[in-house]
């Protein structure tokens, strides 16, 4: 509109003014000496003129008229804009259009973004005659790739992903070496490109080539639902129960209830519904559900779709977990015969995934071992050598005093959560934590909580009776999920019958977090925090075994149960193993290059640079193809290498690591190689990221609206072969205009005064 | 790792036995009572009084007051010998043979020869009191007359299900199994009761228990014999669930009770005391594991 309003009065848009210079055609001396004697002659005139005229009326006048006679002389002076145009049909221009899946969404009249390119843009459209008028004009359409078109009917609008910096980059290496004017980008801007914008601009920069962006699509959606963000671990073992945010954005449906669920593979496991919350304000849901078929487990996350969504494609995400059906051992040190020994047995017995091996003392230097793997198995009692006890994903310490370890052995523990990345639990009880001498000790650095080093004096026998209930985090951390729903977990939790603790800790560490407290006494219950690469927790309850064998607790409950496998499976959850590997996603696009990463350690976990490490990927087809991983000497035991995907389907990555013949260990991973749904999320037209590109190359944006001018624009902006061009400025409306009002002016200025 | 054997166990049950003798025989409601205990009245003896003040009298609460049952002292302990009070056919509070001495001498020595943290008092409770799950291990003897009531196999069955533990002992004879068995089978009519054999881990728990001997009431040893009634062979039975987890052991025709109560005097057999200190450290320890 301001641009309408400015090319009717001043004849041309302000961009020829913003690209021109001024100046004046006519000998400037002569028409500045006629106007200085035409304006010396207005004042002599008015000077002299009494009649019924007062000065003011005098002054008034021979203003306007002065107006009038610098206005006429202004014209007279014949003054231009000089110009820098391109030739016509001299210069090429670079036409790039998104080729994106993005370009199907119908999110302006239900018209999709994609017909603008058809109706004016193909052979025969308005915009395209405009353009091929002045220049010889190069197509290029990008999304994953940047293709260069031999017309724009190659286009297919499946591109997976829109890689705007390539296709900058890839556009400008074409076209250089020919008069280029410039470059034209229509594209909704929704650009996922991994990498930065600004490297793929500098070179463009550099060469002083506009790029003129035309942005397609709505800059916000009036009705839309999408899942933003889901966070899954990428394995856990069978059976776990998984608590995963997902995080859900809308627009237009402020104050409804959508249901979010996940399937497994088709299969509903979880579902969780959320009221929706202001335009924009993200939502995070919780998610609750059950790993229970093991090997590559394609979880989806879906929001129903609502009537009048403008994309429902955005509504779905998927998420590939790894299902480990392998056990994880843990070993539980008991210095005395407690219930304890008996009832977590019972509730970790059908845990498949979960081997605890029990060193339970029954006398001085007398041992009972339950459930070892082998007669030499812990024959010696308790772990002496890093070796034996990293074996161990967790470690459970019991009833055992301080005393019982060699200063060696309380490092050894120390060291198996900070460099091994164990999990360490101590239990409740006389003989542990303060009570038990761990102040002071390296274990005591470990833990998540404070010790009173006035613990061990024994002068007070502390004892209490507690209620359970969660804190915040507890209520919803994995670890204490007892019941199907959050809600439902709470109240069990309040419900449960209290517990004894003769432990009186009241203090977590600063970077560790309380998940069930005795609020009553002011008394911290379970507490946990990440230490170096493994994690710790203080559970000072020595009594959990109330949970199943208290009155008020029906024989067939399972919350006992429950509780200790959850605990303790989240206890040796990503505990590593020797060898490991990881890929940076678990998706990637057909073709795309994936980089393996393994990282091998002995047993004592101490890294290895000059291990023989083989990786094995098996494509979905069966074949696979081995590559030989190398140290990568930017971090201690790590291991590179790299793979082309090129076909769609699960791909197996498996790493070995050997020493010499010996095989260290082997781990296994997966990916998912499939089109990307990239495209829908937060797909709306990116104005700022147009915006930018245009302004740092001399550029300009448009939208369907305002691109008639583009023509135009390029002629001027653009470089190429250029010729300089003269415009006229004398016969602009707007000094037409400016002169009559000064006549009319002082014609109703004397009609006003009765002057005339 | 090799269990203990017996013999050196035998001299320090000997002497522990010894030491205590004296203090061990006194009876518990003198001496012995512990903080906090006339502060909150045991569950029991809350029973009895809630059914007297319903006009019905039970002289068995009488008893149970006067043994001074169901203490708890100020800092509970990880384990308590917890004796079963049950209903008897003849109207005798048959539950307590033996009782406290037996169950106080016993831990005593528990408490000396294993790393345990034991109550060394006894602990009697009644089978339909909410209060026996808090005490995952049960001892009962003289059942041959055991008459159980619906609210005691119902407490029974849940405890044991739940994940209790009972040891039976001190009954004899072919009648006295009949009747018991009869019994047992009201708790738990859908498990049998099977001989445990002698490689079963409780055997070996802590102790290596080679075979399983007859031990002789006190009496009756005096009398120049083991047995009682027809019970000529001394047996260890159990029954286990459907986890093949074992819940119940059952010693018949044996009386490992009286060789607790008993094993300072010098004229009783040391093999029979050794013997059965060993069969009840095992049967705790197995209890607590298991």
């Amino acid at each position: 509109m301001f641009e309408a309003i400015f090319e009717f009065l001043f004849k041309y848009r302000p961009l020829v003014f913003e690209q021109g210079d001024f100046a004046i055609r006519a000998p400037w001396a002569i028409a500045l000496a006629a106007a200085v004697a035409a304006g010396a002659l207005t004042l002599r005139t008015y000077g002299r003129v009494r009649g019924n005229s007062r000065p003011l009326d005098r002054g008034v006048l021979a203003a306007i008229r002065l107006g009038a006679i610098a206005v006429v002389a202004f014209c007279l002076l014949q003054p231009v804009v000089v110009l820098s145009s391109v030739v016509p049909q001299q210069n090429f221009l670079g036409v790039l259009v998104d080729d994106s899946r993005s370009m199907q969404i119908a999110d302006r009249d239900e018209t999709e973004r994609l017909r603008f390119v058809e109706d004016r843009l193909r052979a025969g459209g308005d915009l395209r005659t405009a353009l091929e008028e002045r220049f010889a004009l190069r197509f290029f359409g990008f999304s994953t790739e940047t293709d260069r078109l031999g017309d724009l009917d190659e286009l297919t609008y499946r591109g997976t992903r829109t890689q705007l910096g390539q296709a900058l980059e890839r556009a400008h290496e074409e076209l250089t070496g020919v008069p280029l004017s410039g470059l034209v980008v229509v594209t909704d801007g929704a650009d996922n490109a991994d990498g930065g914008l600004g490297e793929s601009l500098l070179p463009i920069q550099a060469a002083g080539i506009p790029v003129f962006t035309v942005g397609l699509g709505r800059e916000t959606f009036d009705r839309d639902i999408q899942l933003s963000r889901v966070e899954t671990p990428r394995r856990v073992l069978r059976g776990a129960a998984l608590v995963v945010d997902a995080v859900v954005t809308h627009r237009g449906y402020r104050g409804e209830t959508v249901t979010v669920q996940v399937e497994d593979e088709g299969r509903i496991v979880g579902t969780e519904e959320v009221e929706l919350g202001g335009a924009g304000e993200p939502r995070t849901v919780r998610l609750r559900f059950t790993a229970a078929e093991e090997g590559p487990r394609l979880f989806t996350f879906r929001v129903s779709p609502r009537p009048g969504e403008m994309v429902t494609q955005n509504n779905v995400r998927d998420a590939l977990i790894l299902v480990e059906n392998h056990s994880e051992k843990v070993l539980y040190f008991e210095g005395e015969p407690r219930f304890e020994v008996k009832f977590l047995r019972r509730a970790v017995a059908d845990d498949e995934n979960l081997h605890v091996s029990i060193l339970q003392r029954t006398a001085e230097n007398k041992f009972m071992r339950l459930d070892v793997e082998d007669a030499d198995d812990l024959v010696g009692g308790f772990p002496t050598t890093r070796a034996e006890l990293y074996r161990y994903s967790g470690l459970v310490l019991g009833s055992i005093e301080a005393n019982y370890f060699t200063p060696d052995q309380l490092r050894m523990i120390a060291d198996f959560v900070n460099d091994r990345g164990g999990g360490l639990m101590m239990l409740g009880s006389q003989r542990s934590f303060a009570e038990g001498g761990y102040a002071g000790t390296p274990v005591a650095d470990v833990l998540p909580v404070v010790l009173d080093e006035r613990g061990a004096d024994g002068e007070e026998d502390f004892f209490v009776e507690v209620a359970v209930e969660t804190t915040r985090a507890g209520a919803t951390h994995a670890a204490t999920q007892i019941a199907e729903t959050e809600e439902l977990s709470v109240d069990r939790w309040s419900e449960l019958p209290p517990i004894t603790i003769v432990n009186p800790i009241t203090e977590v560490k600063p970077a560790a977090t309380a998940l069930l407290t005795s609020a009553a006494d002011d008394l911290v219950v379970l507490a946990f925090q990440r230490y170096g690469a493994g994690k710790s927790l203080a559970f000072p309850v020595q009594d959990s075994w109330m949970w199943q064998m208290h009155a008020d607790i029906a024989v067939d409950d399972m919350t006992h149960e429950t509780f200790w496998r959850r605990m303790l499976r989240w206890l040796v959850d990503g505990v590593p193993d020797q060898v490991t590997v990881e890929l940076p996603a678990d998706q990637v696009e057909p073709g795309e290059s994936v980089t393996i990463l393994a990282t091998v350690g002995d047993a004592n976990f101490e890294e290895i640079n000059n291990s023989a490490v083989i990786a094995s990927v098996t494509h979905p087809d069966g074949d696979f193809t081995d590559r030989r991983m190398e140290w990568t000497a930017e971090a201690d035991g790590e291991y590179r290498a790299t793979f082309i995907a090129p076909t769609e389907g699960f791909y197996e990555v498996r790493v070995e690591a050997l020493s010499g013949d010996e095989l260290i260990g082997e781990d296994v991973t997966y990916l998912q190689v499939a089109p990307s749904d990239a495209e829908y999320y937060d797909s709306t037209m990116r104005t700022a990221l147009l915006d930018r590109i245009a302004e740092e190359t001399g550029g300009r944006r448009y939208t369907p609206e305002t691109v008639d001018s583009l023509a135009d624009d390029v002629q001027f902006v653009g470089g190429g072969v250029t010729v300089v061009e003269e415009r006229d400025l004398w016969d602009m409306p707007a000094l037409l205009l400016l002169l009559g009002t000064l006549v009319l002016g002082e014609w109703g200025y004397r009609r006003f005064r009765g002057l005339a | 790792m090799r269990p203990l054997r017996g013999g050196p166990i035998a001299v320090l049950v000997a002497l522990s036995v010894a030491m205590l003798a004296v203090p061990a025989s006194r009876p518990a409601a003198r001496g012995a009572v512990p903080e906090g205990l006339g502060e909150a009245p045991p569950p029991a003896a809350a029973l009895h009084a809630a059914s007297a003040q319903r006009g019905a009298f039970d002289p068995r609460a009488l008893l149970d007051r006067r043994r001074g049952t169901l203490r708890r002292p100020a800092r509970p302990h990880e384990f308590y010998f917890t004796r079963a009070i049950y209903s008897s056919g003849w109207g005798w509070n048959r539950w307590a043979i033996d009782y406290p001495k037996a169950d106080q001498q016993f831990m005593t020595i528990v408490n000396r020869l294993i790393e345990i943290d034991a109550s060394e008092f006894e602990n009697a409770i009644r089978l339909d009191d909410p209060e026996l799950r808090k005490y995952p291990f049960l001892y009962a003897l003289e059942v041959g007359d055991i008459a159980l009531g619906p609210a005691e196999i119902e407490g029974l069955r849940n405890y044991l299900l739940a994940g209790g533990f009972l040891v039976i002992d001190d009954f004899w004879g072919s009648w006295q199994w009949a009747h018991f068995e009869q019994q047992i089978r009201r708790v738990f009519p859908e498990h049998p009761i099977v001989d445990i054999p002698l490689d079963h881990p409780i055997f070996n728990a802590v102790y290596r228990i080679d075979e399983i001997l007859q031990v002789p009431a006190i009496g009756n040893f005096w009398g120049g014999r083991t047995w009682e009634q027809d019970g000529y062979e001394a047996h260890a039975r159990g029954i286990f669930d459907e986890q093949g987890r074992l819940m119940v052991v059952i010693n018949w025709n044996t009386d490992l009770g009286d060789a607790w109560e008993w094993a300072e005097r010098p004229e009783y057999p040391l093999k029979f005391s050794t013997f059965a200190v060993e069969m009840g450290i095992n049967f705790i320890v197995y209890a607590m594991s298991h």
